[in-house]
């Protein structure tokens, strides 16, 4: 019987076998299938903890070190990244970092979609002025912030100048990615 | 419109949900001999000014912070807007 659980095949978000990048002139985006989340709340009282040594960052900010990032969410609330930890336990890796804080696993909830633009800052800031009501200019890098598009509700990370995180509901992963394409298509013509 | 948001600056009102009058934070003491008046009261009656009005906002597509938003209900404009958890924390 356990043998046929071996024959499951694991798919993306958007339901590929391997995770979907696309190019539109100079902005392309990919899947990041990959990156693992929890978030971390305080309890009252508590202060901020450095889990693997990230330094939490304040109001609408967010920083990264080697493999992992924090980004800001709420008042004492913060969402912890992980490249290449998404098949792992990696909301227990955060509650050994910072056992008396509130540890929530999150990679299952969401998708990342990281944009990058071959050509400077420009075509990320065309791009953010086609989706979403957060000005371009205020909204540089190391500035995180969460925001609707397209009626649904997203993380922005402005990880550089020519780069842009979309983190989404991962149910509607087809319906943000459709959103991001259209919206990077047109910016073509 | 834009929501003065006290951490994060001006705010699409989109992001944004609408409970009511603020005054809905004074909950009443339900140990108190006339609690069911006082709820009653609390549930079903509002002032309806026309002018200015406090009332609660939740940012719901943004750090999930409950506001007390300062409008007036004759023009739309907002005149301030402070984080509940502050407000209730200096009522205290």
């Amino acid at each position: 019987m356990l043998d046929h659980v071996t024959d499951l095949t694991p798919i993306t978000a958007l339901g590929a076998a391997s995770p979907r990048t696309e190019s539109f002139g100079a902005l392309t985006i990919s899947e990041n299938a990959g990156l693992g989340l929890a978030s971390l709340a305080l309890r009252k009282g508590q202060s901020a903890p450095q889990p693997f040594g990230l330094p939490l960052p304040c109001v609408g900010k967010a920083v990264s070190m080697g493999a992992y990032a924090a980004f800001w969410t709420g008042r004492d609330q913060w969402m912890i990244e992980a490249t290449g930890k998404a098949e792992v336990d990696f909301a227990a890796m955060l509650k050994s970092e910072a056992p008396e804080c509130s540890v929530t696993e999150q990679t299952d909830g969401f998708t990342a979609f990281e944009i990058a633009s071959s050509q400077g800052a420009a075509p990320i800031e065309a791009l953010m002025r086609k989706l979403v009501n957060i000005d371009p200019k205020a909204f540089g890098p190391g500035q995180a912030t969460r925001t609707g598009l397209e009626h649904m509700t997203v993380f922005l990370i402005r990880r550089a100048d020519d780069r842009l995180a979309v983190i989404g509901m991962r149910t509607l992963a087809g319906s943000l990615w459709h959103a991001l394409a259209v919206a990077a298509r047109r910016l073509e013509d | 419109m834009l929501i003065p948001h006290p951490l994060l600056g001006l705010r699409d009102s989109q992001e944004f949900t609408y409970l009511g009058d603020a005054s809905l934070m004074q909950r009443p003491d339900a140990s108190l001999d006339n609690a069911e008046a006082a709820f009653c009261d609390y549930v079903f009656l509002r002032d309806n000014p026309a002018g200015v009005h406090r009332e609660l906002w939740f940012h719901e597509q943004g750090d999930r912070s409950w506001l007390v938003v300062t409008r007036d209900t004759t023009t739309h404009e907002i005149l301030g807007a402070e984080l509940a958890s502050d407000v209730k924390g200096a009522a205290k």
